[in-house]
């Protein structure tokens, strides 16, 4: 049993990681496209960003459920209720919550960093690099938010993974198999693991990010 | 030298600064004004930092904001400005010093030597290992004064450049100001010391009112 536990630990591992690191791929430039300038037109993009934060990850597992079951526009994909879903779906969950947090991230960082750049003699591309390199630690803690947000969901794993064992289940929809089933105390001691597990990855991070 | 033509410059369609003539030229010169009067927006105005509204900006005889980028990058390089709240990178004293070198590709062993020299010149040379965002402030002051010097301005423009200064601090940077008059740099400084406004006589610009007065003989101010 234990061996299907680390198994499915590593599986959320693999997949909240990637999905991770493919939302931070496009968020971050995002990020620093909503924060070069000042404009009406992107302070309503990044309101819309904060709003997308708050999106039940059920109804984006829905949208995407309808969007790559057979019947809809991507079901020629055939990648409904394989790894690949999940990672798009947790990727387009946490998108939201990277961007924004990034954004606030650099636009803080602008005010100071961009500016003194400038005034001492940077391009506009070698004040961004210095904005962005300054910005890292902070950055890495706004990427391990969305990881932690990616690994802890449930609605997006169960809608296009489905659960199935040995293939998509996760840690998530492991627990929410064990309540179904009325094994409390084995949902709990998965739990226990989850959280573990998510300690870990963060306690890992800081200490990378600081020695960095 | 740097010419302000007309500049009005504006925060939420509100003028700060408005319609402005202005030279700095070779020397000091000493703005002035109380609180939130506009001096830091004109010196950023000056320093090609802020666009104004209307108006024009001419560092070295050069309109920046109408030039090609890479010809508004390289007179903007002639000009540097210091903020008043110093900025450090993290990295240490000696990497925060080298910085406006690095970025204009000056060589590994020229750097080296013009950042001691910087270090020196504001008498941090022992603060060069140090982790610069852990300093006090006013060795961030002295940290941000060397970062400008390093890259040897023709225009510098120093908002509040002594306020963190101790009293060997300020007696280091009137020794560096009296040389960079010596080499016709021209200086822009805004304080609110008027001791400091009154030893320097050079001239001075009053910012009040969302203008900008230069006043050629400052005993007048009182």
């Amino acid at each position: 049993m234990w061996q299907e536990v680390a198994e499915v630990v590593a599986r959320s591992l693999l997949i909240s990681g990637t999905a991770t690191m493919l939302a931070a791929f496009w968020s971050i430039p995002v990020a620093m496209i909503l924060t070069a300038k000042e404009s009406e037109f992107r302070r309503v993009l990044l309101d819309l960003t904060n709003t997308l934060v708050a999106i039940p990850t059920v109804l984006v597992g829905l949208v995407l459920y309808l969007l790559l079951s057979r019947s809809g526009p991507l079901g020629f994909l055939g990648i409904l209720y394989t790894p690949t879903s999940i990672v798009i779906g947790e990727a387009v969950l946490i998108t939201p919550l990277i961007v924004s947090l990034s954004a606030s991230v650099l636009r803080e960082t602008r005010a100071g960093i961009w500016e003194m750049a400038v005034s001492i003699g940077a391009t506009e591309r070698q004040a961004l690099v210095t904005m962005v390199t300054e910005s890292l630690p902070r950055l890495m803690s706004v990427i391990l938010i969305g990881f932690n947000r990616a690994i802890g969901e449930l609605g997006v794993a169960l809608m296009l993974g489905g659960n199935i064992k040995g293939l998509t289940r996760v840690m998530t929809t492991a627990i929410a198999l064990e309540v179904s089933k009325g094994e409390f105390e084995f949902a709990l001691a998965l739990g226990g693991v989850l959280l573990f597990v998510t300690f870990l990855v963060t306690a890992i991070v800081r200490k990378v990010g600081k020695t960095a | 030298m740097i010419e302000l033509k007309r500049v009005s410059f504006a925060y939420a369609n509100e003028d700060i600064i408005r319609d402005v003539n202005l030279t700095f030229g070779p020397g000091v010169t000493v703005v002035i004004g109380p609180n939130g009067s506009g001096k830091t927006t004109l010196l950023k105005l000056a320093a090609a930092i802020y666009r104004p509204r209307v108006g024009e900006v001419l560092i070295d005889g050069v309109n920046t904001w109408s030039a090609p980028e890479t010809v508004r990058v390289s007179v903007r390089r002639n000009v540097v400005y210091v903020h008043e709240k110093p900025i450090m990178l993290r990295g240490s004293v000696a990497d925060n010093v080298a910085y406006g070198l690095r970025i204009r590709n000056v060589p590994d062993d020229e750097v080296a030597t013009r950042t001691e020299e910087a270090l020196e010149a504001l008498g941090i040379k022992h603060l060069a290992h140090e982790k610069a965002q852990t300093l006090s402030a006013g060795q961030q002051q002295k940290v941000a004064l060397a970062r400008a010097l390093a890259v040897r301005p023709k225009n510098l423009l120093l908002d509040e450049p002594i306020a963190s200064l101790d009293k060997s601090g300020r007696e280091i940077f009137m020794e560096l100001l009296r040389e960079m008059v010596r080499k016709e740099v021209c200086v822009a400084m805004a304080t609110h010391d008027r001791l400091l406004a009154l030893q320097l006589m050079g001239r001075t610009i009053v910012v009040e009112n969302k203008t900008a007065t230069l006043i050629e003989n400052p005993e007048r101010i009182s």
